[in-house]
């Protein structure tokens, strides 16, 4: 496999799935909190887990984007110092 | 929308078996004989009578079949030791290797008209990403010991009733996102391809989808191992 279409697969895995895994996040965040609020709870909070939920999810969504950046600088930083 | 014709299902039919007419039947023997566990046997039975055909007596200079497998099987060896070094890639290969030809074969199987991919059911793809995920915490646990907790404390003390949470659900998007981006991509080229096919089989206006289909199958398989491999190497890694 040459060179160029190994590094585009490369790119595409790392970044292909950005959104996913952002919508994903805020899913998990917000279902928890719609399930606190209406299993765990009784509705008797209810409006305030889902918004928690929410906040989180949007949090997890936004700290795995910076996961993933992170770990691609690593990538080319590695890179760089093989080619030194 | 019309059913897709699926040959394995006809000659269950035939037999006598019952066939679910929804995406999953009631009893267990019509569970098991829903198109999507029918073409995951098949695709197995391809993998396992191929390998034999192409590997039955292994020799000092390969032929044509043993030719194909060892660069296949050698590529795939490299990649892994690039990114999760050659320990790891020695305990997990196996494993890695076989989802890689599983979902590519189960991808690519449902180009051919009268067969469907079996990764288009959400069942087939859960099934893998649950395997995925529990490894890469057992990999985690056996690297770290009970320091494997400090993957999801974040970088300081005082963060972690902020970070813990976050962690946890970045943790379990992954099961979500793994699945579903899997699912969706090859559900979408089946569907994409059916309704096709019903329309305007007859011009062939399903053909430049099928190139595509190709393309997506390959990606769709390569994104899953890669992503697979880069949450052992997390797991395994020393947090932070």
């Amino acid at each position: 496999m040459s060179k160029m279409s190994k590094e585009m697969i490369h790119l595409l895995g790392n970044y292909g799935h950005i959104g996913f895994t952002f919508v994903a996040a805020i899913f998990i965040g917000m279902g928890g909190g719609i399930y606190l609020d209406q299993k765990v709870f009784d509705d008797r909070t209810t409006p305030w887990f889902t918004f928690i939920g929410l906040a989180f999810g949007i949090a997890a969504g936004f700290k795995s984007l910076f996961d993933i950046i992170k770990q691609q600088n690593k990538e080319f930083e590695n890179q760089d110092k093989d080619k030194d | 929308m019309e059913h897709p014709i699926l040959f394995i299902s006809i000659i269950l039919e035939k037999l006598g078996l019952p066939i679910p007419h929804g995406p999953v039947g009631h009893g267990l023997i019509e569970q098991l004989c829903a198109p999507y566990m029918t073409y995951t046997w098949f695709t197995m039975i391809f993998l396992v009578v191929v390998g034999k055909l192409t590997l039955g007596n292994l020799e000092m200079v390969p032929g044509k079949g043993q030719n194909f497998w060892e660069i296949l099987i050698g590529g795939m060896d490299d990649f892994f030791v690039e990114n999760m070094g050659r320990e790891l890639t020695d305990k997990l290969f196996p494993m890695i290797a076989t989802f890689a030809l599983y979902i590519a074969v189960a991808n690519l199987i449902g180009l051919i008209p009268g067969f469907m991919s079996p990764t288009s059911s959400i069942n087939t793809t859960l099934a893998l990403t649950l395997i995925v995920w529990v490894t890469h915490h057992i990999i985690g646990i056996r690297a770290n010991g009970l320091a494997y907790v400090k993957h999801f404390l974040g970088p300081m003390p005082v963060l972690i009733p902020l970070m813990l949470p976050i962690e946890l659900i970045s943790n379990f998007a992954r099961l979500l996102s793994l699945s579903i981006r899997l699912f969706g991509n090859i559900m979408a080229k089946e569907t994409l391809l059916g309704i096709l096919f019903m329309l305007a089989g007859a011009y062939f206006a399903p053909l430049p989808i099928m190139v595509l289909g190709v393309l997506v199958s390959l990606v769709q398989a390569m994104v899953f191992v890669l992503l697979t491999v880069v949450y052992f190497t997390q797991s395994n890694e020393h947090a932070h």
